[in-house]
């Protein structure tokens, strides 16, 4: 017994010692030695880190400057407003446009300032997308974008309408060939920005906009009745309709079903392709088919961007890597291939093009498409729209699920 | 014989011992009290001086016993868990959350920042920053060519060797490398040369703009004004922000005390009254629930693999807890998918076509069932543990007495294992109670009425003061905190009435 | 169909009624427990490493995922930085919550059912709305003690601590409380000082719960995700937990075979915990120490 107890108070005392002598002991975390000139610190999520970090080591070893660029997994948004407030945040961010509202009104990103010959290089929709308050708050690197993907061994020709699509699914499901006519991810809560193109195409809209091109947050079209007209022809899509969508297929498993060969159609963006590739599924990329005799089933258009932190402790040097380093082409080309969506460089893009062909129908299937508000407001039409999707495809009645919709998210706007 | 030597060796190794944790307590106070003195931090070293010799008192003192062996973990749980719930909850009386973070002197810099922009029609340079005399300057040149030097005062036409549009050279100047600059970072962005309209800044360490902050504040009017347009935002410090005669708000905003409103908000915000009590009753359930189907299968599983001659053992044991020992997120999805209507293992492997997380009873019923699965390996082990506890003697006195193996467990092993486990079930209740990610990652609390998408069939509480917590414009921690509040005072009070009960089975050893 | 003879039946019937049920138990428990996990099992050994809900077994068979896991991640470094978290708190806080726990079980003094009420209640507390602060807390900490700052993986370990007392505690009470209160008596009445009492006479009476404690404070520690993601960045501090999210976070389909394939070696250093506390848990100590 003697000993157990010996065993036990030496393990206790072991593991005090080793936690009292954290403050000598070198943390797991320290890494190379620290260059002369001070330290970049970069925050993204972990695929972009993962492409950034040779750039960035190089940009340092060239400039005398420690580049550290670290993963943040999950929640990397909400960390870094927390982070920016209490000073221990990074120079840099990486993240979504449609953050842009969120961290202005945290104060926790500056403007910055691209003279019109840099601003010219990238393409307009990127630079409208990082614009905010008439001030461009990033350097746009990625533009990204739904559009159809077809199995073209089962789908040899684009449909020309979704009523095509339609058709053609279901001709393909009777034949026992596939399981699902299309693959439009929806799932218990509904997505929002994956049902967005469906919906404007059947002459629905979110907001309206003002004369100089602002969303206006007042004019809410969720419950306009445009916008019922547009949930009815979903709904004739939904599961007691055709049966094209349903609240089976979730974000985890839309891309698998078109991969595993139970679907024809996919809708989704450049994030699909990687996994099609790696299935072997042979694919062709179409812009959204709308409905027959309908407007253009315009997808949202989103921009991957760097932020410069407005705290950080080496604002300058941050700001020099975003506008002087970024906006050259080999570095949105290297991010590019790392994660291959179109770059937001006019002169990267052109390079991108030529081994690449999705490239272009990606940017094809986006041309026209609505720039993803940054609005605070949007943050309130997620939840709810999603919901009222769900519940629509599922078979619930759309006037007043509609109704119900724009209620929640109008007193969401106006908490 | 044997007890003697214990108390020989005790007598001498106890207070070695003693000696050996206060001295190594003393050492490292001293070491973290050195940076606090480098850094002046007198309050912080008086906390640290008082909790020392608080430490040494209980230590060195006869008395207080108790305090002994409450102290080392008691210190840890006040300055990592009561010190930060407190002020969190404390959060609940001001407005705290996304655009209201900080204080008004960093949104009023905020505001200011955000609206340089270069003045209309003026000059870009390319930019070398250099010192002169340590000082920092600016050697700029212009889209002609032009070259000069900024300082303090404003631009002065200088020479100096000009390459590819670069200052590659400068007599009396020391030009600075990116690295060295980035050290100077501070001073580089406090630095501009002034000009007639605005003032030449660095955009980055190689490019210069004329630029001015088009709204800037005014202490006088208390008030934000566009330089361009004239109009005014004037501080509304009651909400912690700035608003314009026509309703229009800057997003920058700030932190500021609300008194009870949050509180009162929960009370009269039809979104949560409406569905208070059903969403309670159903957190009840849930929590009440799952504490006893896993109780039960876990205690169960426990006595059926509790006897010694059982062959493979151990092997059932390990593979019992493997639903334990696997990351709980990830498993948490799988579930989700096993429910999945179309492509679901559950509805494919029994025939069904249930559209599990589609209607309430089903959606409820499935989420019970995931929390069994996870959380049963957890009541087995401790079920496992509490009967190999249970003296053999009291149960073996039992045997004699002719009772029947049931009439063992509920007469013997039944009263001791309560009393045993009493403290514990109350403590999973209360976990289960807030089990957010039992919910969040699996129904996502739906699902939801089409006519009222605010609140879902198996909606606990907290999954739904998250939602309304962040799912409008930005997280409103104030709000959640209030939410938060009053969910700790039910919880509080439903454990105080739970734990009074338990008090009887406490006192049968006492 | 032959019947069979009478005293074998008997035998069967005997063997059913002591053992069989319980093997049956343990084969029906072991079925539920494997069936989810069986999926995690197929997607690791799945070259594509989608998750397909519909099949149990697994549709192709490659190393492929466990091999880009050593070769693109950090994961080597990520797995002892977990075991070495997770063993240090899960050993430590069973050590602050067995004192707290013998306090609160033997010693009657003022505050005491007040302090275990507060002990759980400070657990309700919801998480994510506190980590804000710890934010702030341990930038603060960091400003004196960069050590334990943010990006420390001394300073989540202190974090962890602060919560060792909350259900530990709860539990290892209750234990004590079974441990009948005549077997200290006798000691101090046979001169022994608290402490001795404590260390050499409770100690070895609880070593099935100590056991279970510091198993589930190991599990409890190396699957926690919220706040050491807040804590853990730069890439070679990082624990299993945050780095196997980090994985799947953005997009699941890409790379959920290699999660899957981490998530089943994260399950190795628990088991390996488990087997090595099971003597502790399963052996008859009590019965010895009480006659000892």
């Amino acid at each position: 017994m003697r000993i157990r107890i010996t065993g036990v108070v030496t393990l206790a005392a072991l593991s005090l010692a080793l936690t009292a002598c954290g403050s000598d002991a070198t943390p797991a975390s320290s890494t190379a030695s620290k260059a002369a000139g001070g330290t970049l610190t970069i925050w993204a999520d972990d695929q972009r880190s993962a492409a950034l970090k040779p750039f960035a080591e190089k940009f340092g070893k060239d400039n005398g400057v420690t580049v550290e660029v670290q993963a943040i997994s999950k929640d990397l948004q909400t960390n870094f407003v927390t982070a920016s407030q209490s000073g221990k945040g990074p120079d840099i961010v990486v993240g979504a446009h449609d953050w842009i509202g969120n961290l202005v009104q945290n104060g926790a990103i500056d403007p910055v300032q691209l003279p019109d010959a840099q601003k010219s290089a990238f393409a307009e929709v990127a630079v409208k997308a990082v614009t905010f308050n008439g001030q461009l708050y990033g350097v746009p690197y990625a533009i990204e974008n739904l559009a159809l993907i077809r199995n073209t061994d089962l789908a040899p020709t684009a449909p020309a309408s979704i009523e095509d699509l339609v058709k053609a699914g279901q001709t393909l499901k009777t034949a026992g060939k596939v399981t699902n006519i299309m693959s439009l991810q929806v799932g218990t809560t509904g997505d929002a920005y994956h049902a967005y193109p469906l919906y404007a195409s059947a002459g629905g809209y979110l907001f309206g906009q003002k004369a100089n091109g602002d969303y206006d947050p007042a004019d809410l079209g969720v419950d306009k009745p445009a916008s019922v007209e547009a949930f009815k022809k979903i709904a004739a899509l939904g599961e007691k309709g055709s049966g094209a969508l349903t609240r089976s297929i979730t974000g985890d498993n839309a891309i698998p079903t078109f991969t595993g060969g139970k679907t024809a159609f996919l809708i989704s963006g450049p994030w699909a392709v990687a996994d099609i590739k790696k299935a072997g599924v042979k694919y062709d990329i179409t812009p959204i088919p709308a409905f027959a005799g309908g407007k253009p089933a315009q997808p949202f258009v989103g921009v991957q961007a760097f932020y410069v932190a407005s705290k950080g402790k080496s604002k300058a040097l941050a700001n020099e890597f975003i506008t002087n380093y970024l906006t050259k082409p080999d570095l949105q080309v290297a991010l590019y291939q790392a994660n291959p969506r179109p770059p937001a460089l006019v002169a990267a893009l052109d390079q991108v093009k030529g081994s690449d062909a999705d490239i272009q129908k990606w940017l094809d299937a986006g041309k026209g498409g609505a720039v993803l508000p940054a609005i605070p407001a949007m943050a309130a039409v997620w939840d709810p729209f999603g919901k009222a999707e769900a519940a629509i495809i599922g078979g619930a009645d759309v006037q007043t699920t509609l109704a119900a919709a724009g209620k929640a998210i109008t007193e969401a706007i106006n908490k | 014989m044997k007890t003697t030597t214990q108390r020989e060796g005790g007598s001498l190794a106890g207070p070695t011992i003693k000696i050996a944790l206060l001295g190594a307590g003393l050492a490292l106070a001293i070491a973290a009290a050195l940076p606090l003195v480098g850094a002046h931090a007198w309050g912080w070293l008086a906390v640290l001086a008082a909790t020392t010799a608080l430490l040494f008192y209980i230590y060195l003192t006869p008395r207080h016993i108790a305090a002994k062996y409450l102290v080392p973990g008691t210190i840890f749980l006040l300055a990592f868990q009561v010190v930060p719930v407190l002020y969190t909850a404390s959060t609940a009386f001001t407005n705290y959350g996304d655009g209201h973070r900080g204080s008004k002197a960093e949104a009023i810099i905020a505001v200011q920042g955000a609206s340089v922009k270069q003045v209309p029609g003026s000059m870009e340079y390319d930019l070398a920053v250099a010192t002169r005399e340590g000082a920092i300057v600016f050697l700029l040149v212009d889209k002609t060519g032009a070259t000069f030097v900024g300082d303090g005062d404003g631009l002065h036409p200088a020479q100096f060797t000009v390459a590819g549009g670069k200052v590659v050279e400068a007599d009396g100047y020391t030009l600075l490398s990116l690295g060295e600059a980035n050290l100077r970072n501070d001073d580089i962005l406090a630095f501009s040369v002034p000009t007639g309209e605005g003032a030449v800044r660095a955009s980055g360490l190689t490019r210069a703009y004329n630029g001015q902050a088009t709204q800037f504040y005014d202490g006088g009017c208390d008030c934000v004004t566009d330089r361009g347009t004239g109009k005014q935002w004037t501080a509304d410090n009651d909400a912690g922000g700035f608003v314009a005669a026509d309703g229009e708000r800057l997003p920058q905003g700030w932190k500021v005390s609300v008194g009870f409103s949050n509180f009162t908000r929960v009370l009269t915000d039809s979104r949560i009254s409406g569905h208070f009590l059903q969403t309670l009753l159903w957190n009840f359930a849930f929590a009440i629930g799952s504490v006893l189907v896993t109780f039960g299968l876990g205690l169960g599983c426990a006595i059926a693999l509790n006897a010694d001659r059982l062959r493979g053992r151990s092997v059932y044991r390990v593979l019992l807890v493997l639903p334990y020992a696997m990351p709980g997120f990830a498993m948490l999805l799988v579930w989700r998918d096993l429910f999945n209507q179309q492509f679901g293992l559950i509805n494919r492997l029994f025939g069904l076509d249930v559209d599990w997380f589609g209607q309430p009873a089903t959606a409820r019923l499935a989420v019970i069932l995931v929390q069994l699965w996870m959380g049963y390996p957890y009541m087995f082990l401790v079920a496992t543990g509490a009967l190999q506890a249970i003296p053999k003697e009291m149960t073996e006195a039992a045997t004699i007495d002719g009772a029947s193996m049931w009439q063992r467990f509920k007469q013997v092993t039944l009263p001791l294992l309560l009393v045993a486990l009493t403290p514990l079930l109350i403590a999973s209740f209360a976990f289960n109670f807030n089990n957010f990610n039992a919910i969040y990652l699996t129904t996502e609390g739906g699902p939801f009425p089409p006519d009222d998408s605010s609140v879902g069939a198996t909606d606990l509480l907290i999954t739904y003061t998250y939602r309304l917590a962040f799912g409008g414009s930005g997280a409103q921690f104030g709000f959640a905190a209030a939410i938060s509040v009053y969910i700790f005072a039910i919880v509080a009070l439903v454990s105080v009435i739970g734990f009074r009960r338990s008090r009887k089975q406490e006192e049968v050893y006492s | 169909m032959s019947v069979p003879k009478r005293s074998e039946r008997a035998g069967v019937g005997k063997w059913m009624r002591q053992m069989g049920w319980r093997h049956l138990a343990g084969i029906a428990a072991v079925v539920f427990s494997l069936f989810p996990i069986v999926f995690v099992v197929s997607a690791a050994f799945n070259p594509v490493g989608s998750l397909s809900s519909t099949e149990l077994y697994p549709t192709g068979a490659s190393t492929a995922n466990f091999i880009d896991l050593f070769t693109r991640t950090a994961f080597s470094r990520w797995y002892v930085n977990s075991v070495v978290i997770a063993l240090t708190a899960s050993a430590v806080g069973v050590f602050l919550s067995v004192l707290a726990a013998y306090a609160f079980s033997r010693m009657r003094f003022a505050g005491r059912r007040v302090g275990l009420m507060a002990l759980l209640l400070i657990q309700m507390f919801p998480q994510f709305l506190a980590v804000v602060t710890i934010y702030l807390l341990f930038a603060g900490i960091g400003d004196f003690y960069p050590s334990f700052g943010l990006d420390s993986p001394w300073g989540l370990m202190l974090l962890y601590l602060g919560g060792a007392l909350g259900v530990g505690t709860w539990l290892m009470k209750g234990f004590l409380d079974t441990v009948p209160r005549e077997l200290d008596e006798s000691a101090v009445m046979d001169g022994a000082t608290h402490a001795q009492t404590f260390f050499r006479i409770t100690l070895p009476l609880i070593a099935p719960i100590l056991a279970v404690t510091a198993l589930l404070g190991f599990i409890g520690t190396i699957n926690e995700v919220l706040l050491a993601n807040v804590f853990l960045r730069s890439d070679d501090s990082k624990t299993l937990a945050v780095g196997l999210y980090g994985l799947i976070a953005g997009q699941r389909n890409a790379n959920f075979g290699m999660f899957c394939a981490g998530s089943l070696l994260t399950a190795i250093p628990t088991v390996l915990v488990f087997q090595s506390l099971q003597r502790y848990i399963v052996s008859g100590l009590t019965a010895g120490a009480v006659k000892g």
